[in-house]
């Protein structure tokens, strides 16, 4: 979805290594044919940490985003360093406690929107309530 | 130009970061064994609780103000510190491929990192650094103060002046001119400066040099007869804006590597002191491995406790001995016979111990990691066990294989009872989101 906005030369990820890394096949003759084709494999790393010093984890407790896929028990992404735009999925602080809800800023108002029917919105008062931002969820990893 | 970041009250911005119910709240941080207050908020400062002193003497405050207290939790705080310098060396352009790069970072302590400013424009300094601290603060959540100058000596004053009034300085203070620098140095008394020990201190100011300035104006020759030749001579350059003390290399390997740690309870058994002992050796033998180095001489030192109830504030009597090896090695069963021998020599029955630690030293690049022509076959398959365990550990953590010497139940272990979840490093310890 939004993979250009982290793609390029911003990638600060644990993607590093060099064609040296890449363990070549051990084989002599005809067979070291397919030599030319290995590749190191699949990080998951690579693809869902872009940003590593501002990349942490989180463990869902609660039904708030289940309209979002995110459910309870699920591990969510969190990133630092994106910026919390409206209709992100964000970690909020609000009175001390951590939030996981869809942001909706609009004019100056802020609202932290679950997605089940269960909990109603909050709006935020910014003059009565500690609230900030934690940071913004980039990805969640669901168990089937 | 130099930098000097420090993160402000590093442990308990770690240990804030996951609790927003403790923000602007008065938190302290314990060092280990939950002896002393090592780290403070600001706000525990301001309700007068002091720095390192023992926890039992800060107790009614504590418990009066409602002070939340923590155990150290160094799997937090190194996570928390390594995230702060990755950020600084993408900040300063040091990329990960680029090894031959010269670094700008130098990790200075867990919680310090000097960097290397000479590529940007004096005029730019200020907003420079204002915009590390808003990344650093933004990616990682732990504020850092920041003190710019033309050398290190120069740039850790700065940061003190940066930390000591920070709704003036926005946490950032730079000292760009030879005419900030005088004011800065006539503001600061001689025994505030990095680099100035006590007992140098107290020779200065009986001698009238109170100021830093009046140090700064000392001639180089004065310096090298009466503050230590070479290093004095430095100290006075660094004062006057000329780089004496240059950016280190980064990780240098160790020349020793020592583990020692508090118990949680006076040990009086020998089994018990072995078992800490071994423990130890593992740990330190661990860290030779990652080194690539081997070992030519193992040292063993055990403190007992003072008998005389008086005596309470004394050092106790710490005994210490060390073996030479026949051929430096990096095995941790090796190193852990010898150091159990010495530990038997060491021991006296009925004394109750309360500290132990290891040393290793002589080290010398470690030969045994190419397998090695010339010696028998099973040296090498030893090495390869080695690397199998610290993987294993590595990846499954709290030392999930390890030598039976190292004992299986630890009663003598330090005493962590207060200590957070390793938000950062550990599945089992994420922070939960409603």
């Amino acid at each position: 979805m939004e993979l250009e906005q982290f793609s390029g030369i911003n990638y600060k990820g644990s993607k590093r290594f060099t064609q040296w890394d890449i363990p070549t096949a051990n084989a002599t003759g005809f067979g070291a044919a397919a030599d030319d084709y290995m590749e190191r494999g699949i990080d998951l790393n690579e693809q869902l940490v872009r940003n590593k010093p501002a990349t942490f984890f989180m463990r869902v407790t609660g039904d708030a985003m289940t309209g979002a896929g995110i459910f309870n028990g699920d591990v969510v992404i969190v990133d630092r360093s994106v910026k919390a735009v409206n209709g992100k999925v964000i970690i909020a602080t609000l009175n001390g406690e951590m939030l996981i809800r869809r942001f909706e800023k609009n004019f100056n108002k802020i609202r932290l929107v679950p997605e089940t029917p269960k909990l109603s919105p909050i709006d935020i008062d910014l003059s009565g309530s500690e609230f900030s931002i934690w940071g913004v969820v980039t990805y969640v990893i669901h168990s089937l | 130009m130099k930098a000097i970041v420090d993160c402000n009250s590093f442990y308990c911005s770690c240990e804030r970061l996951f609790r927003p119910d403790l923000w602007n709240k008065p938190v302290v941080v314990l060092s280990n064994n939950d002896g002393c207050i090592i780290s403070r908020s600001d706000e525990a400062r301001q309700l007068g609780v002091g720095m390192a002193i023992p926890y039992f003497q800060a107790r009614h405050i504590i418990e009066k103000n409602d002070i939340a207290v923590f155990s150290s939790n160094y799997h937090l705080y190194g996570d928390m510190s390594r995230r702060v310098m990755d950020t600084l060396r993408i900040l300063a352009g040091e990329t990960a491929e680029d090894d031959e790069a010269p670094a700008r970072v130098e990790v200075y302590s867990v919680d310090e990192a000097f960097m290397d400013l000479s590529a940007i424009p004096t005029g730019d300094l200020t907003s420079y650094a204002k915009h590390i601290k808003d990344t650093v603060e933004q990616w990682t959540g732990i504020s850092v103060s920041i003190g710019v100058a033309p050398t290190k000596t120069l740039a850790k004053l700065a940061n003190i002046m940066a930390k000591k009034n920070k709704k003036e300085s926005g946490c950032v203070k730079v000292l760009a001119t030879e005419e900030e620098q005088r004011l800065a140095l006539q503001q600061t008394r001689v025994d505030n400066l990095w680099g100035v020990g006590r007992s140098y201190a107290a020779k200065l100011i009986n001698w009238g040099i109170t100021s830093g300035w009046e140090l700064r104006n000392m001639p180089e020759e004065w310096a090298h007869t009466n503050m230590g030749g070479v290093v004095g001579v430095r100290l006075i350059r660094e004062l006057r804006g000329i780089p004496a003390i240059v950016m280190e290399e980064e990780l240098v390997n160790k020349k020793m590597i020592a583990t020692t740690r508090m118990f949680g309870r006076p040990v009086t058994a020998l089994h018990e002191l072995k078992e800490a002992v071994a423990t130890y050796i593992s740990r330190a033998a661990e860290k030779l491995r990652r080194q690539e180095s081997a070992a030519k001489v193992v040292s063993v030192f055990i403190v007992s406790k003072e008998q005389d109830h008086l005596a309470d504030f004394k050092r106790g009597g710490t005994i210490s001995n060390y073996t030479t090896l026949p051929k430096s090695t990096s095995l941790t069963h090796e190193l852990i016979k010898s150091a159990v021998e010495l530990v038997e020599q060491l021991y006296e029955n009925g004394k109750e111990y309360k500290k132990a630690g290891v040393m290793l030293s002589g080290l010398v690049p470690d030969d045994s990691i190419q397998g090695n022509l010339f010696v028998p076959a099973a040296e090498n398959q030893h090495r390869f066990l080695m690397n199998t365990i610290d993987n294993i550990n590595f990846s499954m953590r709290d030392d999930s294989v390890k030598f039976g010497s190292s004992g299986m139940n630890k009663n003598w272990k330090m005493r962590q009872e207060l200590r957070s979840d390793r938000y950062s490093s550990r599945w089992e310890d994420l922070k939960g989101v409603r």
